[in-house]
């Protein structure tokens, strides 16, 4: 395909991703945790994309994350555990293998049914076209009640301008027809960017090839399984996330919960509960109240 | 024996160099001050209607309209306060969504704004049928307003908040009404004769029983999903042992046993018992708000909770 004249062109994530991104299709992200080499580029292209801070220039003693954790500035996050041993022992032998290094870019997950989305009481958090969960900066009053109730500790204030911040699957370069900057820049395809579809198939096929190959212990973290099961991660009525991973340990390694759910499950019987005692409270206070006056 | 067995079953697994795993709530003193006074007012406007219809006392539904009125105008501005982008205020009224525990609430203190202080002005004025007819839905708004808050925070990942769903909003509902009662019983007992002084001394020795059962409740909850470590050891538990439990349930309950015994109503006794009440009322909402900030930077108490889905 030749350049046009414009410089630009059209439906470039057909190139660079092979998917063409269109209204009304559902994409997300398949973070491949054995492809990761943990070189930071998507941490680097989403900053410069989409014009981020640096934040905590230091080092933080935690193996080679100095980054630390997704923030209002920091929408890619990779986690590096060093798998040496037992409890601060170190080993004598190494496996086959050779690496117990384990790497993953963390991000917003994007769940179909989104804690952050549920809690906004200004409709700042909305889902886009393209089956997302963006924050409205225009429309956010920073009430902060995204943030607690995010089940995977992502969406966060920004204390210098007060609004709710997070990834938002790059939703100009989707608008534009251009692959996210996290998974373009990334260098052995660990970040994979997709119609949603097409990259859970995609994903089974690599969990299968891994554990012919001898890797038992991979598996898919917030995509479903194909037996309708939800898989760790898609737990509580979160239903499933767009940008799911595969792991090659528990989930707690990575820090991601095993079971996370949806806080809004909860409203209806703290109601339920809350309201019938005012309820009871209401007929004792009838009852004394006219019972004082008899008396 | 009985301690070790209810040492809470904390997750032994691995964590990702300890470090937090959801992010902490950014809600301190002012949000802490709304659940305290939010509540208050909304049971106060609950009690005037009830005593309105019991044809209680005139001077003691006047006094639970001014005091539902009152702190429905104070709890915005709290609120306002609490916002990092405060201008923007309004769009709390943009959208209503009933996923949204802070939606409901924002739609919930307008109305009940609207309609406690219309009752007030009403009353005021001397107009008891506007201040009835306007006092009806306030009173289903005050019922909400006391609890709605401890929903909100259960519909949260924080694992204290998020651990007891079917208790906490009753023991929000039990606290606001024992706080609203001992308001009642400061801004009637200035006054000569004070009264309805025996229906709410026995409705506050109910409802100040009917907390501390719930308090309990909610240690036996937390205990047993092995969460909200910092409400049950440590410096904050001892203040909500001592300030929310011991001041804010067991004083008024002893005082309103002691007045019982000894078959006459002691004045200042009362006026100690609702000054404790309202302060352990205050301690209940600070600790909890402090306490669910403790617990969300512990990964281990949201691994706990989430090893299983529920």
């Amino acid at each position: 395909m030749s350049v046009p004249p414009s410089g630009r062109v059209a439906d470039e994530s057909e190139l660079t991703a092979g998917t063409r991104i269109e209204e009304g299709r559902r994409y997300g992200f398949f973070t491949d945790t054995t492809l990761c080499i943990g070189c930071k580029a998507c941490e680097v292209a989403c900053k410069e994309w989409n014009t981020l801070p640096a934040d905590h220039v230091g080092l933080t003693g935690d193996s080679y994350d100095n980054t630390g954790a997704l923030s209002a500035t920091t929408w890619r996050h990779v986690a590096f555990v060093e798998q040496l041993g037992h409890d601060g022992d170190r080993p004598t032998t190494m496996p086959p293998w050779q690496s117990q290094w384990l790497m993953m870019s963390d991000v917003c997950k994007h769940c179909a049914n989104a804690g952050c989305l549920d809690a906004c009481p200004t409709g700042a958090l909305f889902r886009t076209e393209f089956d997302t969960v963006v924050v409205q900066q225009d429309v956010c009053n920073g009430c902060g009640y995204c943030v607690p109730a995010c089940p995977f500790g992502v969406v966060d204030l920004n204390e210098h301008d007060g609004k709710a911040h997070k990834c938002t699957l790059c939703y100009d370069r989707l608008k534009g027809g251009l692959e996210p900057a996290c998974a373009k820049a990334c260098p052995t395809d660990s970040i994979q960017f997709g119609e949603l579809d097409d990259l859970h198939a995609r994903a089974r096929r690599r969990v299968d090839r891994l554990r012919a190959g001898g890797r038992s212990d991979a598996y898919l973290y917030g995509a479903p399984d194909g037996e309708g099961q939800p898989s760790p991660g898609a737990t509580g009525g979160i239903g499933a996330l767009n940008c799911f991973f595969l792991l090659t340990a528990r989930p707690e390694v990575y820090n991601l919960p095993a079971a996370p759910s949806l806080p809004r499950t909860r409203i209806r019987p703290g109601l339920l509960h809350g309201l019938g005692t005012m309820a009871a409270i209401a007929a004792a206070a009838l009852l004394a109240f006219a019972t004082d006056r008899a008396g | 024996m009985d301690r070790l067995a209810a040492r809470p079953p904390s997750y032994v697994g691995p964590t990702y160099y300890d470090r937090p795993v959801v992010k902490r709530p950014t809600y301190r003193w002012l949000i802490a001050g709304y659940f305290f006074v939010g509540g208050l007012a909304g049971a106060a406007g609950l009690l005037a209607t009830v005593a309105d219809l019991a044809r209680a006392d005139r001077r003691l539904v006047r006094a639970g309209r001014y005091v539902a009125a009152a702190g429905a105008l104070a709890s915005p501005a709290l609120l306002v306060a609490d916002l990092h982008t405060r201008w923007r205020w309004y769009n709390m009224l943009r959208i209503f969504r009933l996923t949204s525990p802070m939606s409901i609430g924002s739609w919930t203190l307008a109305a009940f704004g609207a309609t406690s202080t219309a009752a007030a002005a009403a009353e005021r004025v001397g107009a008891v049928r506007v201040a009835r007819a306007a006092g009806i839905p306030a009173a289903a708004l005050g019922a909400v307003m006391s609890v709605y808050t401890a929903v909100l925070a259960s519909a949260t990942s924080v694992p204290l908040w998020a651990a007891a769903p079917r208790v906490l909003p009753p023991l929000f509902g039990a606290s606001a009404t024992s706080t609203a009662l001992a308001a009642l019983t400061l801004a009637t007992s200035t006054r000569n004769g004070a009264p309805a002084r025996s229906a709410l001394g026995r409705l506050g020795m109910a409802v100040s029983a009917l907390e501390l059962a719930l308090a309990f409740a909610l240690r036996r909850t937390l205990r047993q999903r092995g969460v909200g470590d910092a409400l049950l050891h440590g410096p904050l538990a001892r203040v909500h042992e001592v300030g929310a439990i011991g001041i804010g349930t067991l004083v008024p309950l002893g005082v309103h046993a002691a007045t019982v015994l000894t078959g006459r109503p002691a004045r200042r006794a009362s006026l100690a018992a609702a000054l404790a009440t309202l302060v352990g009322g205050f301690v209940l909402r600070v600790t909890l708000v402090f306490g669910g900030r403790r617990s969300a930077e512990r990964p281990r108490e949201y691994f706990q909770l989430t090893q299983d889905a529920r």
